[in-house]
């Protein structure tokens, strides 16, 4: 199995008070085994979806996902998996090393395994002196990395990012993109999206642009974006003419 | 199991850390006291007295105490987005509901008990008469009565938000345990579609005085029958089985993201 996440053909369709709304129309992303992959897209193009399918937070309306070949509907799939939300969102009367302690309760690691892994962990992001205070005193940054810390609690071999250096100052950063090259070397695969594309130029194998709910490119980084742009020009470019063909393929006169 | 035990204790560690339990039995043991001293009704010395009113406000205290924790457990996890980094873990649906019911049913019962406690040990102290078995009979008894409560509060917030749970958990709760034991009486006055209406509500509703034996411990009747306890346990455990079915049957589809899903 040399993949990590495939998508064939998915599709969600929301109801609105207006109508409804296709968040992701046919969907087919495959993210190869060991990769860096950056989801890449303007607000509303259907990222945190189809995150939020792999996640089974929501069901497809059609189509189907697979984690390392199992559908993300059964429980299992999630066993390998690590996901830090966009928001770092916590129990504020938890401690940073007991927000820990029960992820890793809820992967059904045993005792001494968790205790090691927070430990390290909470060393990695840089929380140890701050481990035992309640996350209800954290400032934006170290709740994001407390958030990261618990992603990897079960040593996961996906790692999904919601937007992993969000809020995150420029030493924050640096260290998010430590850990992802971290995770590359150890051969974990890693899922992300971000709105921060000199860090997807920097961080990334493959990536994939969406836009409308639909893959607009998509390709080996180094292959995807022409010599004479950068990702940032080509994702502008690519963007803007796929809305410009949307447009006119709706007012055809 | 071990992922029930995880989501019951994070239950456990937010109800002790907010104190909201301390102040209940602080506000239940000045409430007794008081009452006691005050001596309101002319009746301050007679134990039985004083039985009756530290079992009725352990009945308030406990009711109120299990429709508050319960209600908000998952919406709030809900609105403070805990709830992703959760789901996105090996843990079922299932599991949370039941890992929510445990930890609140939990810590409601150990507040009960506490109750319990203190009015035998206030009882005792002004010289009078608490028969043990029966009152552990009437805890056991309560304890599942509040296991049904939790399990109710826990169906109608897998869909409402916690104000509407809570508001629609009291109302029903509270009319089954004081209209339904009267049901049978008004049907001998009712007639026709009136007379089959209160029939269904007696067969739908919970018979929460299948629970309460606070008569029995204040006057001291001696032990509840072992068969009639083991049925009255029995008709709990299907109640609450069955809730906590609906709940599970309301959230395993839900979906967590912006809209409603087709």
């Amino acid at each position: 199995m040399n993949t990590a996440i495939e998508t064939r053909s998915l599709s969600v369709t929301f109801a609105t008070s207006s109508g409804h709304v296709t968040a992701l129309h046919d969907l087919n992303i495959v993210v190869p085994k060991g990769t860096v992959f950056g989801f890449l897209g303007p607000n509303g193009a259907g990222k945190s979806t189809t995150m939020h399918v792999l996640l089974g937070f929501i069901a497809a309306t059609s189509g189907e996902a697979m984690i390392f070949g199992k559908d993300v509907r059964e429980t299992i799939a999630r066993q390998s998996i690590g996901y830090l939300p966009e928001r770092p969102d916590t129990y504020p009367f938890l401690t940073g090393r007991e927000l820990l302690h029960i992820s890793g309760r809820l992967f059904e690691l045993k005792k001494h395994i968790i205790r090691e892994r927070t430990q390290s962990l909470l060393e990695k992001v840089g929380l140890t002196a701050a481990a035992d205070r309640r996350t209800a005193t954290y400032s934006r940054g170290m709740l994001q990395r407390l958030c990261l810390a618990q992603a990897l609690i079960n040593d996961p071999e996906l790692v999904i990012l919601d937007e992993p250096t969000g809020g995150l100052d420029p030493f924050g950063r640096m260290d998010i993109r430590k850990i992802i090259h971290d995770l590359r070397d150890a051969g974990k695969t890693v899922f992300f999206s971000s709105h921060e594309l000199s860090e997807v130029e920097l961080a990334c194998d493959h990536i994939a642009i969406v836009a409308e709910g639909h893959v607009i490119a998509s390709g080996p980084a180094d292959t995807l974006v022409p010599e004479e742009e950068n990702l940032e020009r080509y994702f502008m470019r690519v963007v803007r003419e796929h809305s410009d063909a949307s447009r006119a393929k709706q007012q055809p006169f | 199991m071990k992922r029930i035990i995880a989501i019951a204790y994070v239950v456990w560690l937010n109800l002790l850390r907010k104190k909201d339990l301390y102040v209940l039995f602080i506000l239940l043991a000045a409430l007794l006291v008081t009452l006691v001293s005050l001596n309101i009704f002319g009746l301050g010395h007679a134990t039985g007295y004083v039985k009756d009113i530290g079992l009725l406000l352990t009945w308030i205290f406990g009711w109120i105490l299990s429709i508050s924790i319960t209600a908000r457990q998952l919406p709030t996890e809900e609105s403070r987005r805990t709830i992703f980094p959760l789901l996105a873990k090996p843990l079922t649906r299932g599991q949370l509901i039941m890992g929510k019911w445990v930890g609140s049913w939990s810590v409601v019962s150990t507040a009960t008990a506490a109750f319990y406690a203190l009015t035998y040990l206030i009882v005792v102290g002004m010289g009078g008469h608490l028969t043990a078995p029966v009152l552990v009979q009437g805890f056991v008894l309560h304890a599942t009565a509040l296991g049904v409560v939790c399990a109710m509060a826990l169906v109608f917030s897998t869909r409402m938000n916690s104000d509407a749970a809570c508001t629609l958990t009291y109302v029903l709760s509270g009319a089954s345990f004081l209209v339904v034991p009267r049901i049978p009486q008004l049907m001998a006055k009712e007639t026709g579609l009136g007379s089959d209406l209160l029939l269904i509500l007696y067969n739908f509703l919970p018979h929460f005085e299948a629970f309460d034996i606070r008569r029995r411990i204040v006057h001291d009747y001696g032990r509840m029958p072992s068969g009639l306890f083991a049925l009255s346990l029995l008709y709990g455990i299907v109640l609450i089985a069955s809730l906590l079915l609906i709940a599970w049957i309301a959230y395993r589809k839900k979906h967590f993201s912006r809209g409603s899903m087709l």
